[in-house]
Order: structure tokens, then C-alpha cells, then sequence
């Protein structure tokens, strides 16, 4: 049944997707499992994985980047009214 | 044009994404929409060359190795199961998520922690 067919592969993709999480883990990729399949489906629609690399790299740099900016901001003194 | 559509959606999932993990607020307005262009950019005027599988194969095997160098036997084992594992669920992309995975590889040798 075509249906069948379809929960295999499904089912099959989940397995994959699982497997290549443990894999990043060990790598030490810092990937969570959505960022990881969000990855997967955009190299799936023909994104270069080392131009996609490079992306993430950039975006977590913004990320800690905004951290950083928020953090120093909460810990300014407030300013002083006369 | 549909593809362009695809990959702005899959990216602004991805900034939502990393933001969750590092607890950041999910960007919003121009600041969202300037990350996005930047990664666009990236993304779609990059000069990198197509992966070669036979060279992910090397990396991966590589890592295996250094890994029972250094003494990491378990993690060595760890990693072929996986790699192992894998085999029969391989499709065409997988040369390529693969070769994503080892760019974003992060001194696993010394770093990667079987706990986690």
C-alpha cells in the first residue's frame, strides 16, 4: 500500500536524522536535533553543506553576539537623574 | 523563484532555531531580516567547491582513528555504530550532510563527552 510505503520512509528518514544527531553529538557540532534537520532539509533542496557550514557559524556568532550586548546592557547602571 | 521561497522559510527556521538553543529571543523586524540577507548571501553566492564523497569517507575514518590514537577507544566505537548504522539508511544527500557535520566538527578529539 502506498501509504505503508510512505510511513517506511518516514520512518526510515526519523532513523537517519536520529543517527546523524549522535554522530554530530560526538563530532561535538553543538547541533540540536531541529537545528540538525532544518540543516538536512536545506541541503536536500541543493544548499552547498560548506556554504551552509559557514552560515551557521556566522549566525551563532551574531546569536552570542546579542547575548553579549544584552547581558552588558542589563548590567549597566542605570543612569543618574539630578 | 519557488526555491528562493523554500530557502528564506528554512532560513528564518534556523535563526529561530540557533536562538532558541543559545536562549536568545527569536530576532524580530530588521534585525531578523538582516540576518536573514546575511545568511542568504551566504548561502547563495559562496565559491565553495561540490563535496567528494571518497574525502568525507577520509575525514570520517580519520576522526575513528585519531580518536583510538589518543586512546578514546570507546568514543572510536561509538562512532563507528553509528557510522555503521547509517550505512543501510544512506540516500543521495548524505555525502553532504555528512560533509556539513565535519565542518562543524569542534575539536571532538578533545572536547566530545560520551554523557552528552
Amino acid at each position: 500500500m502506498p501509504s505503508d510505503e510512505r510511513s517506511e520512509k518516514q520512518a526510515a528518514a526519523q532513523q537517519a536524522v536520529d543517527i546523524l544527531h549522535e554522530i554530530s553529538t560526538i563530532l561535538n557540532c553543538h547541533l540540536d536535533r531541529r537545528s540538525l534537520s532544518i540543516c538536512i532539509s536545506m541541503i536536500e533542496n541543493g544548499v552547498n553543506p560548506e556554504a551552509l557550514a559557514t552560515a551557521v557559524k556566522e549566525l551563532r556568532g551574531e546569536v552570542q553576539q546579542t547575548q553579549i550586548e544584552a547581558t552588558s546592557s542589563a548590567n549597566a547602571p542605570a543612569p543618574r537623574r539630578r | 523563484m519557488a526555491y528562493l521561497a523554500d530557502l528564506a522559510a528554512l532560513t528564518d527556521q534556523l535563526i529561530a532555531a540557533i536562538a532558541s538553543s543559545e536562549s536568545v529571543p527569536k530576532p524580530r523586524g530588521t534585525r531578523l531580516e538582516a540576518r536573514r540577507e546575511s545568511a542568504l548571501r551566504t548561502l547563495r553566492y559562496h565559491t565553495f567547491g561540490r563535496t567528494n564523497q571518497f574525502e568525507v569517507e577520509d575525514h570520517l575514518n580519520g576522526y575513528e582513528e585519531r580518536f583510538r590514537v589518543i586512546g578514546r577507544d570507546v568514543l572510536a566505537d561509538e562512532f563507528r555504530s553509528r557510522l555503521d548504522a547509517l550505512e543501510p539508511l544512506r540516500n543521495k544527500w548524505s555525502p553532504e550532510v555528512l560533509h556539513f557535520i565535519l565542518e562543524l566538527a569542534d575539536q571532538p578529539a578533545q572536547k566530545s563527552d560520551l554523557a552528552d
